[in-house]
């Protein structure tokens, strides 16, 4: 029996991905469908020590459909504070983390003494800033037990906007344009601390521009800031789009944020878990939504290189 | 033989008679450079001398602002960590006096050492520090073994539903985990049909590091697969036509082509698996890790310093044995990045992330 030399490379393939398929069924696919399950139960049967947990399938009588959702979105005021501040601090430092990282990512593109160095210590901040480490330094010891620690962040923050305005006399400007100056400005170390992964791959995007369009573009006597425009834009275009997804992706999910501490107050001290299911998938999909629709705007503007 | 060297002696050109020379135009001339500008400006008009001149003084004022930003932003990055060195190694006393910054007045060892006791990386069963190294290198070399076998294949053969199956990865780097913590919790407490209770059990984690699975295995498997999509395929058909299999010829030509991408995959799971305190704390309750002790160290702190669980210590100065924790628990972190530096930052440009 021979069995075709395309039906047998094929064959070859799922046995190289079965380890990971099988692991995937397993750890990823089935609690993915269970928990989606769970969003529509009755949040009284399923407890861990009525033996709920166990069977996902409860009788119908128990489903509770749609109730958690409505429960979420108009009875829980403070997921819905949370959800708003989340998706508004993630609009406003996404912008900002991407031109620092592609402004940082030039300046350590260029030659000069110590390069490595400053590399270095760009990159420090993605080997330490996803643990709770991160908590602790921010200042942010609530997570940690005790209250009030925020005022021994000792992360290095700036009211420097604050101050010129200040300075220039400009005092009552409105209060929503002030959080939002607040929330872009104060925080520089979030900003520098949360760009490591961007300026790397910004970093690699530069080295990838042919050597060739530096060349034409020095012959045509461009200056650096047409250079800038014409040359690096188009080609770093792809990896703004692949950075914004990540970006988004990483403040959405991290482990600190409101929403998510808000999930995780309703699983571990309420016991809840149909309702917290409910609130981190409806949670997911608008994140989905959102990342969907830039990225479908994005990509209108980036620039593929043709071969 | 013996004329070997006087060949290598007479091909070689004495140091001393290489002329100091960067560019074409300076060889043969015998002008410096400074001269040969000065030639050459006295054909240009006024527009373009203008034009050399701000460039001259842009290409000198340039890197004054360059180091200026880098410096600047480098200190913001650093100072949280000068801040653990300079808390860690102050005693208790120093958080009081409003003089004391940076440098401690009463340095003392005092505080490292109650901190390493109190996160319990003295004992001698059940160390965090143990548990953390065994679950971290572990977990990891499974990890990086099933991502990469699993980037191969989605990477190298067509089979049907190779796009619909690459989709799930796609979802596996979206989805986040706590979404599927409570149902995976389940999994593991009723394991095998309710027969086997795995919690606390270090399998929780390497079943799924083996299965390629485990912690952000989602974005290790896209990685593999750009990088293996990257080599050129000339590699693998010599292989075939030499009569290996594909397996073999994934062992025997892939992966030596692959070394510093596995290294760097490996750097990044050993730091992630590090930082997890969310997926070790939902199934380990017990058996504690690095990440959790830290999360916990405040309370910690009250039982084992301040021998009682309600101590209303001020954070002003219990903030002293937290930086402290920090700083034990960043020290190998910070040793690996400072010995593989270059694995870290020029790993990813050629793992394919890019491209």
């Amino acid at each position: 029996m021979k069995i075709p030399y395309e039906r047998r490379k094929s064959l070859y393939g799922y046995g190289f991905i079965s380890v990971w398929l099988i692991g995937t069924v397993l750890w990823f696919l089935k609690p993915l469908a269970e928990s989606l399950c769970y969003c529509f139960m009755d949040n009284r049967r399923l407890k861990p020590d009525s033996g709920g947990m166990q069977k996902v399938w409860l009788p119908l009588s128990d489903w509770q459909w749609l109730g958690n959702f409505k429960n979420a979105f108009t009875a829980d005021r403070e997921f819905r504070q949370a959800l708003v501040s989340v998706l508004r601090d993630t609009a406003l430092t996404t912008p900002m983390i991407l031109i620092f990282s592609l402004f940082i990512a030039v300046i350590l593109n260029q030659k000069f003494k110590g390069r490595g160095f400053a590399r270095a210590i760009f990159f420090l901040p993605v080997i330490i800033a996803t643990g709770p480490v991160y908590n602790i330094i921010s200042g942010n010891i609530a997570m940690t037990g005790a209250d009030s620690g925020a005022q021994f962040s000792t992360l290095f923050e700036t009211d420097m906007v604050d101050k010129l305005l200040g300075f220039l006399g400009v005092m009552n400007i409105s209060d929503s344009l002030s959080t939002v100056i607040n929330t872009v400005t104060t925080n520089i170390f979030g900003l520098v601390w949360s760009s490591g992964i961007q300026i790397l791959i910004f970093l690699a995007a530069l080295q990838n521009i042919p050597p060739s369009a530096k060349e034409a573009a020095a012959m045509e006597g461009a200056t650096a800031w047409e250079y800038f425009w014409k040359i690096t834009l188009p080609y770093v275009s792809p990896m703004i789009l692949a950075n914004f997804i990540y970006t988004v992706i990483d403040s959405f999910t991290k482990t600190d944020n409101a929403v998510m501490l808000r999930v995780l107050t309703i699983q571990q001290k309420d016991m809840s878990y149909a309702y917290a299911a409910a609130m981190s998938w409806s949670y997911f999909l608008i994140v989905m939504a959102v990342v969907g629709i830039i990225t479908l705007i994005i990509s209108k503007y980036v620039f593929y290189e043709v071969d | 033989m013996a004329e070997e060297p006087l060949q290598e002696q007479e091909g070689r050109i004495p140091a001393s008679a290489v002329p100091d020379v960067h560019e074409a135009h300076e060889i043969g001339s015998g002008m410096t450079k400074k001269e040969a500008m000065h030639i050459r400006m006295q054909h240009m008009d006024k527009a373009e001398i203008a034009a050399l001149r701000r460039r001259q003084l842009a290409e000198k004022v340039w890197p004054v602002f360059r180091f200026l930003i880098l410096f600047g932003l480098g200190f913001v990055i650093l100072t949280p960590l000068l801040f653990m060195i300079s808390y860690g190694f102050r005693s208790r006393a120093d958080m009081s006096d409003p003089t004391i910054i940076w440098i401690p007045r009463h340095p003392t060892l005092e505080i490292m050492k109650q901190t390493v006791s109190a996160m319990g990386l003295t004992k001698s069963s059940n160390n965090p520090l143990l548990n953390t190294l065994l679950l971290n290198i572990g977990c990891s070399l499974c990890q990086v073994a099933s991502c990469a076998v699993t980037g191969y294949g989605f990477a190298r053969f067509r089979f049907r539903g190779r796009e619909l199956l690459f989709g799930i990865v796609i979802l596996m780097i979206l989805v986040p985990t706590q979404i599927i913590s409570i149902p995976l919790y389940v999994t593991f407490r009723y394991f095998l049909f309710g027969s086997v209770n795995l919690i606390d059990n270090p399998l929780v984690m390497y079943l799924p590091a083996m299965t390629a699975n485990g912690i952000r295995a989602g974005l290790m498997i896209f990685i593999f697969r750009q990088f293996f999509r990257g080599l050129p395929k000339e590699l693998e058909d010599a292989a075939y036509l030499d009569g290996c299999g594909p397996f073999r010829t994934f062992l025997k030509v892939m992966i030596p082509n692959a070394g510093s991408s596995f290294l760097t995959v490996f750097l990044f799971s050993i730091v992630w698996y590090w930082n997890d305190y969310y997926v070790a704390g939902s199934f380990f309750s017990n058996r504690k890790t690095i990440s959790m002790v830290l999360k916990n160290l405040d309370a910690t702190l009250n039982v084992a310093i301040f021998n009682n669980a309600n101590a209303n210590v001020s954070v002003r100065e219990k903030i002293i044995w937290l930086e402290a924790g920090c700083l034990i628990s960043i020290t190998p972190l910070l040793i690996l990045y400072a010995c593989l530096q270059k694995h870290f930052t020029e790993g990813i440009e050629r793992s394919g992330l890019v491209g």
